[in-house]
């Protein structure tokens, strides 16, 4: 897939863009704080209909503007497709076609976008909470019903702990209730785990043929699903469920005491090993970096494998970073079939050959112009 | 210039109105000015007694002008069905229906701890104390498909247990007359998780 124009209203320092964009690779280069970034966040907020850097949308309109537009044609497998967001004070829509999306589940899917930006080389020294993000953004391009499934989850945690508070504290003697929560919360974890599971496995197959190939054979990645209670990928549904019961019977104390769900999918994480080492704990910081870098391109083949068609890349900044083996390893993977949207603030390092095919264009304080 | 006051107060009114902002509650203030006098009565006289004179039926809670509603009293209805519904107007949609003909019993809400709506804010002992009748045979749960009404027709399914009735949940999933091709994902995989056997 790839976007074919892109236009931009008032969002963030952006005036007004517009790009026409038939090619494959595109360099947006200038300082720092020019309006970069921006371009890249505008793509993937009509990819997900939500910013990777912000909550709120008040911030992506500009400065004394009622509301930003961001409009995209995206052409997937030939067939052509118009993608709008509009932002306001009020709220967000998302519009397909010309015609309003009422939910985000039924709008996401049709751009697919991989974004790696600075902060994707922490993701494998942060903490649980950015690789749990990391798998519910990149779950929810792939499946829909994802998305529904981990909404429902969220509420039911939401319920449940205020009623472990109520509990507690002796403000309410509604045991029964309880039992009903947890029937919930442990139907949809196990819907939960057994999708994460199937996903872990088919992101380390491709991430441990990509870390091979970047590294010349000299270390071999997995990735393993670390779940916060003694769940295993081979479990089937009642297995699943059978361990969630007996967890939280077992640690229905501590519950109320702390008026908090302790365990489930939302206490779980994701653990990466080379050549069976710890990465998050014993890794370089190069190792690290390359392992974070095997993730985002495998992801990249995933999305490819389960919906037929390969996402945008949006490269935020993360050239310089790379070291140059690093970084050809990386424009030569996804050459010819990703379409590639890269910031930077220099062209220094990137051979004569890539700039050849890319379009440059220079940005200066939300203007674009492009470089012949 | 400043708005006489009688007319501010009025678009106060209409603005704690769902739907209605400063414009639509400015446009019928003066339309209310222009009307006659006698109608204008009408309208006063109709909102106060919606608010006085109805009440919830003693029976199944439903809103009704009566002690007891219009269909608790209705002799031709089958007595041995309730059909449980979290707010008035679920029962008008069911009734729209015009295929069932059994009782009712209005929740007014379902139930959810962050909002702090416990089973006794809501109609739940009413419920409870009318199961004593043995001529209840069965209890349809027809709360909403989402987290909390899920949450309600699972709990009220422990709480009636010891009656020994037969507890049914209202089936989910396709629309009728739909084409399979527009529906989203989630309802779809809904409705392949509760497919029947023919």
């Amino acid at each position: 897939m790839h976007v074919e124009h892109l236009e931009l209203k008032q969002f963030r320092n952006i005036e007004q863009l517009r790009l026409n964009s038939p090619g494959e690779l595109h360099l947006f280069v200038g300082p720092n704080a020019q309006g970069k970034t921006n371009i890249l966040e505008s793509l993937y907020v009509l990819a997900v209909g939500k910013s990777h850097r912000t909550h709120g949308h008040r911030e992506m309109i500009r400065w004394d503007q009622p509301a930003a537009f961001l409009k995209a044609r995206v052409v997937k497998e030939g067939s052509t497709r118009r993608l709008e967001v509009r932002l306001t004070s009020q709220g967000k829509k998302v519009i397909k076609n010309g015609v309003e999306q009422r939910r985000l589940s039924e709008y996401i899917g049709s751009l697919t976008a991989v974004l790696f930006a600075p902060e994707d080389l922490s993701l494998v020294k942060g903490s649980p909470r950015v690789r749990r993000r990391f798998l519910d953004m990149e779950m929810g391009q792939v499946s829909p019903s994802y998305i529904h499934d981990l909404t429902r989850y969220n509420q039911i945690i939401n319920q449940r702990n205020s009623l472990l508070k109520e509990l507690g504290r002796s403000q309410t003697e509604n045991w029964m209730m309880l039992d009903v929560l947890d029937e919930q919360l442990i139907e949809c974890s196990a819907k939960l785990w057994t999708k994460r599971f199937s996903f872990v496995q088919i992101l380390s197959r491709w991430a441990q043929e990509i870390h091979a190939s970047i590294t010349q054979g000299h270390e071999n990645l997995s990735i393993q699903y670390r779940p916060s209670i003694p769940v295993t990928a081979d479990m089937g549904p009642d297995e699943l469920r059978d361990a969630m019961q007996q967890e939280l019977t077992r640690i229905r104390e501590q519950e109320l005491y702390r008026g908090n769900t302790r365990v489930g999918p939302h206490r779980d994480d994701l653990r990466l090993f080379a050549d069976g080492t710890d990465l998050h704990t014993y890794g370089s910081q190069g190792q690290q970096r390359t392992a974070a870098l095997s993730l985002k391109l495998a992801e990249i083949e995933l999305i490819h494998q389960e919906t037929g068609t390969y996402p945008i890349l949006l490269l935020d900044d993360v050239l310089s970073e790379l070291d140059d083996s690093r970084k050809t390893h990386l424009l030569e993977a996804i050459r010819g079939k990703v379409q590639t949207f890269v910031t930077t603030t220099g062209l220094e390092g990137i051979d004569r050959e890539t700039l050849e095919r890319a379009r440059i264009y220079q940005v200066r304080q939300g203007s674009f112009s492009e470089q012949r | 210039m400043d708005v006489p006051e009688p007319i501010s107060k009025l678009m106060d009114g209409f603005m704690r109105l769902p739907g209605i902002g400063p414009k639509t509650a400015q446009r019928l203030a003066f339309f209310v000015l222009g009307m006659e006098e006698e109608d204008v009565t009408e309208l006063a006289k109709a909102l106060v007694r919606a608010k006085r004179d109805l009440k919830r039926c003693q029976v199944c809670s439903n809103i009704s002008d009566q002690p007891v509603c219009s269909v608790c009293r209705d002799k031709n209805r089958d007595r041995s069905v309730i059909c449980v519904v979290q707010d008035p107007r679920d029962m008008i949609a069911m009734e729209r229906t015009r295929e069932f003909h059994g009782l009712y019993h209005v929740l007014h809400g379902a139930i959810s701890p962050m909002e702090g709506i416990g089973p006794d804010e809501l109609s739940i002992p009413d419920l409870l104390k009318r199961l004593e009748d043995e001529t209840v045979k069965e209890l349809i749960l027809a709360t909403n498909p989402n987290i909390e009404g899920e949450a309600t027709a699972m709990y009220l399914q422990r709480l009636v247990k010891p009656f020994g009735l037969k507890v049914t949940r209202i089936a989910h999933g396709l629309p009728v007359g739909g084409d399979l091709e527009y529906a989203d994902e989630v309802t779809l995989t809904k409705a392949l998780e509760g497919r029947r056997e023919l």
